[in-house]
């Protein structure tokens, strides 16, 4: 089977990103394209380079080098772009504890341009889709760290973006509430929103995403397509990088 | 646009945080007791006053000296200009570096927020607060304006005085903020330097020294006159300098930060 051609650009094309962290190189060449209506898995073990890349997607970093478009625009040239177009949710989903679920997504809402009636439609919307009712009084800091997760998760589509951005997005969920967010995941590719989400667990990659991008210190080692029955594969496949490359570094 | 989503996203925590109230009431009290004291003593020496062809008014023996003690003489310490030394820094202290250290300020740059937004839209933040502490406070004399007379512009210049501190003040506790993940360092940095420019030209004026530059350099030399009725360019000048040279510093330092990660 032969994939689709694509006449629209990518909404995201990473292009040859650096990055160094702590004096040693985070993220080294990378290079990716996400189209949209798709769902990219990152997989990598602790320390590959995952949270930093998303954080450069989500133009909370500058890469060293190398270039970021987003939707056919430079991104680094206008990091403003991001407001209407990423929605992100940073690893273990950080909140200003003295808001209540409601403020925060009225303060993310407004953050990214929305206001007046279009926020509330928003924000109702949101709060009934992830189930979030029972906790829209509460206090973020107050709240488990799977209700911050939730919460978080609804920041990040609270504006509809046309690419979301997770970083982890199964932590700390029970597996109702990963099953859940696997439906979410899978809707909103249906309604054409680009998805490039970081996990380390490879049944995640299989469950919801149709490419995966395998990442071993700081580089991308393996990328391709997710099919059905792919994970003993998929399996193989990222434990030989880990291993190989735990070797050669031994 | 993105500045003032900032801005009512800071004010909001400031409200909703105990330690903002809790200043502001403490400072209250302090002040409207300071206010009675001052009234009782302006009261006390009315006949004698009343005597002198251009006696101090009401303006001068309460409503001014309420401001400040240590640059007005006065006989009761810690006016609001000696509160505000110790409060701002402590209100200020968690505006960035409460951000860094929970690592919320990365939402903020996910947002697609610079980080002049960020800074102005905080600094802004705190400025409304503040100013709404003042505006409380000069409500002690401003009560009393049916039944005394006021020297309005003289009022009018201190409270300028006041307002301009304050900004400095805020100025200078968000740059300090932003320059570390700890809100206690920030505070402890930032009511340094304040003493700091507040004292700046003691050790030079007790060694005999009373250069320009030092004098120029002290928060007093500004904030002096201003109390005093004596409104000059040069010292609205100075605190807005104070004011560009702190936000133009933090705003570098948190776009270092998007660089550094």
């Amino acid at each position: 089977m032969t994939s689709p051609i694509h006449v629209s650009p990518p909404i995201l094309r990473l292009d040859q990103l650096n990055r160094r962290r702590a004096g040693r190189p985070a993220v080294q060449n990378l290079s990716l394209a996400l189209q949209r209506g798709q769902v990219l898995g990152l997989l990598g073990v602790n320390g590959a380079g995952k949270s930093t890349t998303l954080s450069m997607i989500a133009g909370a970093l500058r890469p060293d080098s190398g270039d970021i478009e987003l939707n056919g625009a430079d991104f680094l040239e206008h990091p403003e772009l991001a407001r209407q177009l990423i929605g992100w949710l940073p690893e273990r989903s950080p909140v200003w504890a003295e808001l209540s679920v409601i403020e925060h997504l009225d303060a993310h809402g407004r953050l990214r341009g929305l206001s007046g009636s279009a926020l509330r439609q928003a924000r109702t919307a949101i709060i009934e889709r992830l189930e979030l009712q029972p906790l829209a009084r509460r206090l973020a800091g107050v709240l488990s760290q799977g209700q911050r997760q939730r919460l978080g998760l609804a920041c990040a589509l609270l504006h509809q973006p046309a690419l979301l951005v997770l970083d982890e997005p199964a932590n700390a969920l029970d597996p109702v509430q990963v099953a859940a967010l696997r439906t979410l995941i899978r809707e909103q590719a249906a309604n054409g929103t680009a998805v490039i989400l970081s996990t380390h667990l490879l049944t995640e990659v299989t469950a919801v995403c149709d490419r995966v991008a395998i990442l071993h210190d700081g580089s991308l080692q393996h990328e391709g397509s997710v099919h059905e029955g792919d994970h003993a594969n998929l399996e193989r496949t990222f434990f030989d990088i880990a291993m190989n490359r735990k070797a050669q570094a031994a | 646009m993105t500045l003032f989503a900032v801005m009512r996203l800071e004010l909001r925590r400031l409200f909703v945080r105990p330690l903002g109230w809790i200043l502001a009431a403490l400072t209250l009290v302090e002040l409207a007791w300071r206010f009675v004291l001052l009234l009782g003593n302006f009261l006390g020496t009315q006949i004698r006053l009343a005597a002198l062809p251009s006696g101090p008014g009401f303006t001068d023996m309460v409503s001014v000296p309420l401001l400040s003690s240590l640059l007005t003489g006065g006989m009761l310490p810690f006016g609001l200009t000696e509160l505000a030394l110790l409060i701002v820094p402590l209100l200020a202290m968690s505006t960035l570096a409460g951000e860094r250290s929970n690592g919320t300020l990365s939402l903020l740059f996910g947002a697609g927020l610079s980080g002049g937004s960020i800074v102005y839209g905080k600094y802004l933040a705190l400025l409304v607060w503040l100013l709404l502490w003042l505006l409380l406070i000069l409500a002690m004399p401003l009560s009393l304006a049916h039944a005394t007379t006021f020297d309005w512009g003289k009022l009018a210049a201190a409270t300028l005085g006041m307002v301009l501190l304050l900004a400095a003040l805020a100025a200078i506790g968000v740059a300090c903020s932003a320059f570390t993940a700890h809100p206690a360092i920030a505070a402890t940095a930032s009511i340094l330097l304040v003493l700091g420019l507040f004292i700046v030209q003691l050790g030079a004026q007790a060694v005999g020294i009373d250069n320009g530059v030092i004098n120029w350099l002290a928060l007093p030399s500004h904030l002096e006159p201003l109390l005093r009725g004596l409104v000059s360019t040069t010292d609205v000048l100075w605190f807005v300098l104070v004011v560009v040279l702190a936000l133009a510093l933090a705003t570098r330092r948190l776009n270092a930060d998007k660089e550094r990660g």
